[in-house]
């Protein structure tokens, strides 16, 4: 009853739940769906199994004012799936295209994407680049032969300059940086909210995998 | 359970009745219950139990079975003498009707299997996609209000009939069995002793019908195997029917010995052409290390894309059933990485594609139970007829040790160390598994190369027989914006093993390796169309990403063998009704 007349409230005076289609890209095993895992349901799974085809989850993300619900497509890494990531991006307003830091091929694929998401996706999709397993390097002295980490973050910020994109690095495994991707795109995506949203505002009470975690006053909800 | 057979019902409407034993008219629920409530007030007499497996189990087997099956009947009570091994799973294929439900005589089907398939599509040949006319003539009369006024006017069937079907199922007794009058109860106990009487009749029947055509003189008789295999195979007996089902193992007793010597060796030699990717490498040592090193490697004949597909094997082996005890072996892990890898450089159109790390692991799992059946059967001095030719091997000091072992009755696949194992007996399970499984996938070779057209047929497919099956449900979907391929391409990329538990998949390949074409192409559209349908009204009241959710992790965690069966059944009669139609799905 209370939760009734505060969605009520909400409903009359907050400004709506904005629902944002968001993808995530990159080469297999770079941890795309554990950091979506570690996203939504703060969690982290050592094996977790490959991702065939894609996977869909959702969260909600309170920023300042505002709550956006991510709508969130978790597509399969491996090339020969790639035939079916259009279907997911096609109507995406936000990408996360994810290398590891450890594997310079993984970086490589992640520019494929970028360029493919300028081509093909939407013009004012919000993308940010995120350089995963952040975890593998925290103890690296800086020059270190024996650093794991083969892609620096130079490297990765002259990508996003060169494309406008976010950067990041995060560690799905620690949770370093993760909720601040999601805060991050959250701010950029503009603020009207779409006019359409895919599915109707008030039907998803189940739908919330946030357990446990009241909505913060500011920052991500999570 | 309960509720979603009443919700499978509903999607099947009135239509209610059995199946005959051949597949020709059935007969209505109401009489084949009639011939149930018999059961609740028989005698303890020899001769009334008779009765009864002949009213619930001998109408469904086939001819000299059913003599066979009452002749063993009298040798076996209670705590006669069981089936030889261990009994594993449930081979009760027959589900008694609950009231409204009329799949279950679908079982019945399922047993004459061949016989039925022709009689099916002479009976159905002419029309093609309409299932309610069908029914009409099968079913001459108006069965579902029959069956309401009968189970109305006779409230104690309400009661009987679950109490029946889960003593079949001992596992499945519901924990608050509704209060039944003293003398109901102890029928009821008399039920269960002799339900569990017929089911392991059933079993050794069964067993022994194996037996005898695995052991005939010459040739074993393929067409015999199928029509057995197709209701489930004994687990004892799985490797040996499987290798035979898929044609790796010759059916002539003869060749037998020679083609595996074949086979195995050329097995051990691409694996030795091969080799010069640190194949054996442990996971143990897959660490920061040895990934350093590896891209360092030197890269004499082996090609960058090679390496690369190894790489991704590797990754992928790690994380392949990362929750059973097997799985977490270095030497399972590099058993699959070296049969995959092989599969994978041997089929460059392809290559190695995710879902292929989980179809490997049903036959190495079977190949591996088998051995330490073999042994343990070796122990006993029992059972050689039915061993894998040039399995064993007296002279290698790791099988003595396992022989030894005090454990041994008691080691199953599912726990065992492969690192036990000689590297002969690896070798071995290494080359069968990497056959059959080459075997299976020369049957869906089209799934897994570039732009997977086979698995975007499928999917077509699918969407095209729900559109006959179950209309509401494709109207419900294409209002919500659902695309077949966000929920189903999973399903053909990996034959539903995301969805399903592995030995409940194990199960469903005895079905799928005893179809001819084999079953994982075109009868799994079927399977997924059962599996899809089993959900359906709960998601016709779902929205778009409700719908997503609940498919991506359906509740199949409580699954049974019967769950699965009762699936196989359906998509045996959509096959039979539709696969000539296959025009129309295009």
């Amino acid at each position: 009853m209370e939760l009734k007349s505060y969605d009520k409230y909400r409903m009359s005076f907050a400004p709506p739940t904005t629902s944002v289609k968001l993808v995530l890209l990159g080469e297999a095993a770079v941890g795309k769906s554990s950091l979506v895992l570690r996203f939504v349901s703060n969690d982290f799974q050592e094996n977790k199994e490959p991702t065939i085809g894609a996977a869909f989850l959702t969260q909600k993300c309170t920023i300042g004012e505002r709550t956006i619900k991510y709508e969130i497509w978790d597509t399969a890494g491996q090339e020969r799936f790639a035939s079916l990531a259009p279907m997911y991006y096609r109507n995406a307003q936000a990408a996360l295209v994810v290398y590891d830091i450890t594997k310079p091929a993984s970086f490589i694929k992640a520019r494929h994407w970028v360029k493919e998401l300028h081509e093909q996706a939407s013009k004012d999709i919000t993308i940010a680049l995120v350089g995963n397993k952040h975890d593998l390097v925290e103890d690296d002295n800086d020059g270190d032969d024996s650093s794991l980490r083969k892609v620096s973050i130079e490297e990765g910020q002259k990508l996003a300059d060169e494309e406008g994109l976010l950067f990041f690095e995060t560690s799905a495994k620690t949770a370093y940086n993760v909720n601040e991707v999601f805060v991050g795109i959250g701010s950029k995506i503009p603020e009207a909210p779409l006019l359409k949203p895919q599915q109707p505002q008030a039907t998803d009470g189940r739908i919330d995998l946030s357990t446990g975690t009241a909505p913060a006053a500011d920052g991500c909800a999570c | 359970m309960g509720k979603k057979k009443q919700e499978m019902s509903q999607v099947y409407g009135s239509n209610e009745f059995i199946f005959g034993e051949r597949g020709g008219r059935g007969k209505h629920l109401s009489s084949f219950l009639k011939n149930l409530s018999l059961t609740g007030s028989s005698t303890r007499s020899g001769e009334a139990e008779d009765d009864v497996n002949r009213n619930i189990y001998g109408e469904l087997s086939y001819g000299p079975a059913q003599s066979m099956q009452r002749r063993s009947s009298s040798s076996v009570r209670l705590s006669g003498r069981s089936v030889s091994g261990p009994v594993g799973s449930s081979y009760a294929h027959m589900g008694v009707p609950e009231k409204n439900l009329s799949l279950y005589s679908n079982q019945s089907i399922a047993n004459s299997n061949p016989s039925l398939k022709k009689s099916t599509k002479l009976k159905y040949k002419d029309l093609d996609d309409d299932w309610d006319a069908d029914l009409e003539k099968v079913d001459e009369a108006p069965v579902a209000k029959t069956t309401k006024s009968f189970s109305n006017s006779n409230p104690r069937y309400d009661n009987q009939m679950p109490v029946m079907v889960d003593s079949l199922y001992p596992d499945l007794i519901p924990v608050s069995q509704p209060a039944l009058p003293d003398k109901d109860s102890m029928d009821y106990e008399d039920l269960k002793m002799k339900m569990e009487v017929s089911r392991l009749n059933q079993l050794n029947s069964k067993y022994m019908k194996f037996h005898k055509v695995l052991t005939s003189d010459a040739n074993i008789d393929l067409t015999e195997l199928r029509k057995l295999s197709w209701n489930g195979i004994p687990q004892e007996l799985r490797a040996l029917s499987w290798q035979l089902l898929l044609g790796y193992l010759p059916t002539n007793h003869s060749r037998q010995q020679s083609t595996l010597k074949r086979k195995r060796q050329e097995y051990a030699e691409g694996i030795n052409t091969v080799s010069n990717i640190d194949l054996d490498e442990d996971a143990a040592n897959a660490n920061a290390e040895a990934s350093r090193s590896e891209l360092s490697l030197p890269s004499t004949t082996s090609s960058n894309r090679d390496k690369q597909i190894y790489h991704q094997i590797k990754i992928d082996v790690k994380r392949t059933n990362p929750t059973i005890k097997l799985y977490g072996y270095p030497a399972t892990q590099r058993s699959l990485r070296k049969v995959l890898f092989l599969w994978a450089i041997r089929h460059p159109a392809s290559g190695y594609v995710q879902g292929i790390n989980d179809l490997v692991t049903p036959f190495y799992q079977i190949f591996l139970q088998n051995y330490l059946w073999q042994l343990q059967k070796k122990r006993t001095g029992e059972g050689e007829e039915l061993f894998i030719p040039n399995l064993l091997d007296d002279n290698d000091e790791c099988e003595k040790a396992i022989l030894d072992d005090p454990q041994l009755a008691r080691l199953s696949a599912d726990t065992f160390d492969p690192g036990r194992l000689s590297s002969r007996a690896t070798l071995i399970i290494e080359a069968d598994t990497y056959w059959c499984l080459s075997r299976l996938l020369d049957n869906i070779t089209d799934n897994y190369i570039h732009e997977q057209p086979g698995i975007i047929r499928q999917v077509g497919d699918l969407r095209n027989l729900i559109s006959k099956i179950d209309v509401e449900l494709l109207q419900h979907f294409d209002s919500e914006g659902i695309e077949f391929l966000q929920f189903s391409f999973r399903w053909m990329n990996c034959l539903l093993m995301r969805e399903i538990s592995i030995p409940l998949i194990i199960r469903m390949w005895d079905t799928y390796l005893s179809e001819t074409p084999l079953g994982f192409n075109s009868f799994h559209v079927y399977v997924c169309a059962a599996f899809l349908i089993k959900f359906s009204n709960e998601l016709k009241h779902k929205e778009f990403q409700e719908i997503i959710l609940f498919l991506q992790n359906p509740p199949t965690s409580g699954w049974t063998e019967r769950d699965v069966e009762l699936m196989l059944s359906e998509a045996f009669i959509w096959h039979s009704l539709y696969k000539n139609a296959s025009a129309h799905l295009r």
